[in-house]
């Protein structure tokens, strides 16, 4: 954890490498270039995941909120 | 001297010729310069219409989810009386999202799932039996629904606050969260920062593993995570994300069972507080083949004793404008709780034999099609989606997840 926590640190140095323009972003208007999952997506895999692993949540989901199936 | 004064003469002259020629020519070009600019470019109320506070359907997407699981656990009392029990479950989800705007700030984001379970959760309210059957299945069937609203308002141009309620009504359990979250980006959009709290209180009815009620029972949970995504190329982004989870009360569903040494089954014994840290890194490359490359990988900790390391791949591929197809692996692999046994000391104090918190392993394979088909030139679309997953654990559980989703953009 500890070298996770070394690492995000690191990486929050990222803001300063790199600056692209905006009109040379166009590829990330394509929606198979979002980063992050959509939000039905994301609730689909909360549903797998969170009520059958023990190691869910922490990252901003609803451990332990919910479902009382788990 | 006069031969001075005729130089300077000559030379104010020419200077000042030089002066109203060079302004003449000034002038002349920017005349061409005006009369060979284009029309005006079209403003956003163009556009998009003129500016309203009243609220405009955005969106409207609704997805039907089915899950259908078989396996086995020593929680569940569904088998042999030390030996591990069913997990059989199934869940129908349908689930709708819609997105309205209200005025150039405000965004609403109002998701309404509603679970149908079968042979999952302690029935209470089942008024063809006296007592919820947690000793053969955990129940019969179990409806659940939910209403999530977040509303996102842009205070400045690079900066968005949202605030997000939900309720969850089921019928043992009741759940309340509300979160506070807010995104900035910088380095001309280069860069986005995340940061985001959430509160959730669940309360719910508390039976015992033979399936008599003992009241209500409650638990908290507090989560706060911050995070970073960064546009590093043209064709590369990645994001990353640390969260801290606090979670207080029952922290069990209060019907588990754990297999004693003296030949009997006894109740679930947990700690009452839970502290969970997760930091999560994404990448989304771009393929020069039209495709991209999702890859995931998430560390987790918490001071149960699990540790776990999740890492997926997701490969897209555009096969038509309007179509894509992806193809997903997931592999996940924990320690166990430190109080995790199958067959318990009758004095032990915390003892768990829920396979959730077992040693395992995790795969899941699946993939998707995606058509998004434009209706017009502007924004107006139809989306369908179907996907399949299947989900299995070293530890005897698998779970097949179908989906269908269809959606439709103003």
């Amino acid at each position: 954890m500890k070298t996770a926590l070394a690492l995000l640190i690191a990486l929050s140095g990222l803001p300063a490498c790199a600056t692209v323009s905006q009109n040379r972003r166009a590829r990330f208007a394509d929606p198979m270039m979002s980063i992050g999952p959509r939000p039905l997506d994301a609730a689909r895999h909360q549903k797998l995941y969170d009520a059958r692993e023990g190691a869910s949540g922490g990252d901003g989901t609803t451990a332990g909120g919910g479902c009382g199936c788990q | 001297m006069k031969h001075a004064v005729r130089a300077g003469v000559a030379l104010l002259a020419c200077a000042v010729l030089l002066s109203v020629g060079s302004s003449s020519a000034r002038a002349q070009a920017d005349d061409t310069a005006t009369n060979a600019a284009p029309a005006t470019p079209f403003s956003d109320s163009e556009i998009f219409g003129p500016p309203s506070d009243r609220l405009k359907l955005e969106s409207v997407t609704t997805r039907i989810t089915a899950f259908d699981q078989s396996g086995y656990g020593y929680q569940s009392q569904a088998g042999p009386l030390l030996g591990p029990g069913s997990e059989r479950t199934t869940i129908l989800e349908p689930i709708t999202e819609i997105v309205a705007t209200q005025g150039e700030r405000l965004t609403h984001r109002v998701v309404i799932p509603v679970d149908i379970v079968t042979a999952a959760s302690a029935d209470a309210l089942d008024k063809y039996r006296k007592k919820p059957d947690v000793l053969s299945h955990a129940s019969r069937y179990n409806e659940a629904g939910a209403i999530d609203w977040t509303a996102t308002y842009k205070t400045t141009a690079t900066t968005d606050v949202s605030i997000r309620s939900a309720v969850h009504l089921e019928e043992p359990l009741r759940s309340w969260n509300g979160s506070l979250s807010a995104t900035q980006t910088i380095a001309d959009g280069d860069a986005t920062l995340s940061e985001s709290l959430l509160e959730v209180f669940d309360w719910f009815d508390h039976f015992d593993i033979l399936g008599f009620r003992h009241g209500r029972t409650q638990r908290s949970t507090t989560t706060g995570s911050f995070g970073i995504t960064q546009i590093l190329t043209e064709t590369t982004a990645v994001a990353v994300n640390y969260g801290l989870s606090v979670q207080k009360g029952e922290l069990g569903n209060t019907w588990n069972s754990v297999p004693l040494a003296n030949g009997k089954r006894g109740a679930e014994q947990l700690p009452t507080e839970r502290v969970r840290h997760a930091a999560v890194a994404r990448v989304s490359q771009f393929l020069p083949w039209n495709g991209a490359l999702h890859v995931y990988y998430r560390l987790y900790h918490d001071d149960w004793g699990i540790t776990a390391h999740s890492v997926e791949g997701e490969l897209m591929q555009r096969i038509a404008p309007f179509l894509y197809v992806s193809g997903l692996y997931r592999f996940h692999h924990q320690t166990g709780a430190e109080f995790f046994t199958t067959l318990a000391p009758t004095a032990a104090q915390y003892r768990t034999a829920d396979s959730d918190l077992a040693p395992l392993d995790a795969d899941t394979i699946g993939g998707r099609v995606v058509v998004d088909v434009p209706l017009d030139a502007r924004t107006k679309s139809l989306h369908f989606e179907a996907g399949y997953e299947r989900y299995f654990r070293s530890n005897d559980l698998q779970v097949n997840v179908l989906t269908w989703e269809t959606g439709y953009h103003f």
